[in-house]
């Protein structure tokens, strides 16, 4: 790799790669990546229990007149539109909102182990969910009332954006926020949220067990429009403001300190980052429960590939995360196909190896 | 005044007062060396006029109240050396010396901004090493990358019309001297052509030979300031130091002693 802009005879300039400037790779490899989301897309509306194809379906859209005589088609089509579809969506919204947010995280710890799990925002929104399964029917029945089938969602929201703000007050004096506090306020605070929930279950009843156990092992097996419509808009905003975050948490890789020397307003930052990761991994829990090292294992592989640079990692994270899921989940529901494995044991037995492997192939450099 | 002035500064931490009724000023084209003891407060002292730390007291850059400035008010006025900074992420070496410009404001014009981290790492004498990975340098090669960053973020010493500063916490205490020389040229060059220099040094014939104004401090208090053949007597650095020194003796007949002074003669 040559350095420096090379002035071609026409006098035209041209960019050439510098050393050490690792940006050309990383916007290839979004681009890459984006190109395996899509594939992966078409992959999972294609697979499943029944045959049902969406090469199929693409077909009968360019040619109408050959699916009107396909009674097969009609069935396919509601297999894709109503059952898969929404399932996909769901996987890439929640794929991307977890490894997004532990990408944050991370950029915002200086550390590349932290994860929503870490800081207790996981343990706060799977709180809120389990007390609305729990006590849905008796102490917090005027809010199942009131939110209906909402209510599971916005408890879980509601249990990590808590958290995460009593997090925030503990862990901020005079302005200013102390890592090391949050973290360990974060493990209190998720100790704590965890103890709530085993008194919940204590004296949940044995339907209530079996729901709780589903939900905590983390499905994507619910996803419905309905569902898809409550927390899609609160990831979309969580994860549009993130790209707006890159730049400042790249600065912070340096120290709290030298980013503000750098011109870096840390404490918006901060802030804007905690509520965007409350945000979207407290909507994710709520629909899918907890699906596991996600959050560490995206972040974490693209860095070694890509370097760290965060305007490349962020969107790198949203497509990766969301593919990973989408293929999570097409294992867990075609390895014992009918039945359907829960996504967070998928995640759980391939991503915590992989983890693993990495953290020793590349000990030298992250230097932990 | 086109400046920065510190005065009647007051840093608490917890209960305990590190710094007390310290005046200081540094002027465009001046290096200003802060010497003392460890723990005289030094450190604490750049903090706080890089409002790091919360203070007592009045800082103004360039008349402007330090308090009333904008963190990338203040990133486009100084650039801050920290003492060591530790990464746990793989940068490479361009890529740190790339953050030096998130602020934008480099001075550089806009063509050359692509190539100020080869031309920051060719001044700090570390040409060639932009694609290697920061966590596999020496610490000594660390502080250097780092200074090419603050260089990076002041690349011009003088913007728009207003001088620029360097703040510099001990920037050659883990070099060799050859690297301590470069280092002091480039921080002397920075004020020559019209920047503004602060610079924790602890070594008296390093600061003799480059600054324009020593600033000793003891206790947390200034002991006393000026032009480093009115400050280095042997009354003061020995009541400061603590150790009973003599400024200009030579040491006894037949054992070396090597100065970078004398470098180059």
């Amino acid at each position: 790799m040559s350095v420096a802009l090379i002035a071609g005879a026409s006098g035209t300039r041209r960019k050439v790669v510098r050393d050490g400037d690792r940006s050309t790779r990383a916007r290839l490899a979004v681009v890459l990546l984006a190109v395996g989301l899509a594939a992966t897309v078409l992959f999972s509306l294609s697979s499943g229990a029944s045959d049902a194809s969406a090469f199929q379906l693409v077909r009968d859209w360019l040619f109408p007149s050959f699916a009107a005589n396909d009674a097969i088609s009609a069935r396919d089509a509601v297999i894709i539109y109503d059952i898969r579809l929404p399932r996909v969506i769901m996987g890439v919204l929640i794929g991307a909102a977890l490894a997004v947010s532990g990408t944050v995280l991370q950029g915002l710890f200086r550390n590349p182990l932290a994860d929503p799990g870490l800081v207790g925002v996981s343990a706060g929104s799977s709180l809120g969910a389990v007390a609305v399964i729990v006590l849905g029917a008796t102490v917090l029945a005027p809010v199942t009332a009131l939110f209906g089938s909402f209510a599971l969602p916005l408890a879980a929201f509601a249990g990590g954006l808590a958290t995460t703000l009593v997090l925030y007050r503990i862990s901020t004096r005079q302005g200013r926020t102390s890592v090391a506090t949050m973290l360990l306020a974060g493990i209190a605070l998720g100790a704590m949220a965890l103890a709530f929930t085993g008194m919940l279950i204590f004296i949940a009843d044995d339907q209530q067990l079996r729901d709780l156990t589903f939900w905590s092992l983390g499905s994507l097996a619910g996803a419905t429009w309905q569902k898809i419509g409550a927390v899609a808009p609160i990831i979309v905003l969580a994860l549009s403001a993130t790209p707006f975050l890159a730049r400042g948490l790249n600065a912070l890789a340096l120290g709290e300190a030298t980013a503000s020397h750098l011109g870096v307003p840390i404490q918006r930052l901060k802030y804007v980052a905690i509520v965007a990761v409350a945000a979207a991994v407290g909507a994710s829990v709520a629909v899918s429960g907890g699906i596991g090292f996600v959050g560490i294992v995206v972040p974490h592989s693209l860095r070694l590939a890509i370097g760290p640079d965060n305007r490349y990692l962020l969107p790198a994270s949203a497509l990766l995360g969301a593919s990973m899921l989408l293929l999570a989940d097409a294992v867990s529901r075609t390895i014992v196909a009918p039945a359907e494995l829960p996504i967070g044991i998928v995640t759980a037995a391939v991503g915590a190896p992989f983890f693993l492997w990495v953290l020793l192939r590349k000990r030298g450099i992250l230097d932990l | 005044m086109v400046m920065i002035e510190a005065h009647d500064i007051s840093v608490s931490i917890g209960r305990r007062q590190i710094l007390s009724g310290v005046n200081f000023s540094v002027r465009p084209g001046e290096l200003a060396a802060i010497v003392g003891p460890n723990g005289s407060g030094k450190t604490t002292f750049l903090k706080a006029l890089s409002g790091e730390l919360a203070y007592a007291g009045r800082v103004t850059m360039n008349g402007r109240d330090l308090v009333s400035m904008k963190p990338w008010e203040a990133a486009a006025r100084r650039a801050v050396l920290p003492q060591a900074t530790a990464l746990s992420f793989p940068f490479t070496v361009r890529e740190i010396i790339g953050l030096g410009l998130t602020g934008g404001r480099s001075g550089a014009p806009a063509g050359e901004q692509d190539s100020l981290p080869e031309q920051a790492l060719v001044k700090v004498d570390l040409q060639g090493f932009a694609g290697r990975f920061y966590q596999e340098l020496s610490g000594g090669e660390q502080q250097r990358v780092q200074l090419a960053r603050v260089l990076c973020q002041v690349w011009k010493p003088v913007l728009d019309g207003q001088p620029r500063y360097l703040f510099l916490d001990e920037p050659v205490s883990s070099l060799d001297i050859k690297h301590q020389l470069i280092i002091m040229n480039i921080a002397r060059d920075f004020a020559r052509r019209g920047g503004g220099v602060v610079a924790i040094l602890h070594d008296l014939n390093l600061t003799a030979m480059f600054a324009d104004r020593i600033h000793v401090m003891h206790r947390g208090r200034p002991a006393a300031a000026g032009a480093p053949a009115d400050v280095l007597n042997d009354e003061l650095i020995s009541t400061v130091f603590e150790c009973d020194l003599k400024v200009g003796v030579l040491p006894q007949p037949g054992i070396p002693f090597v100065l970078p002074q004398s470098a180059g003669i």
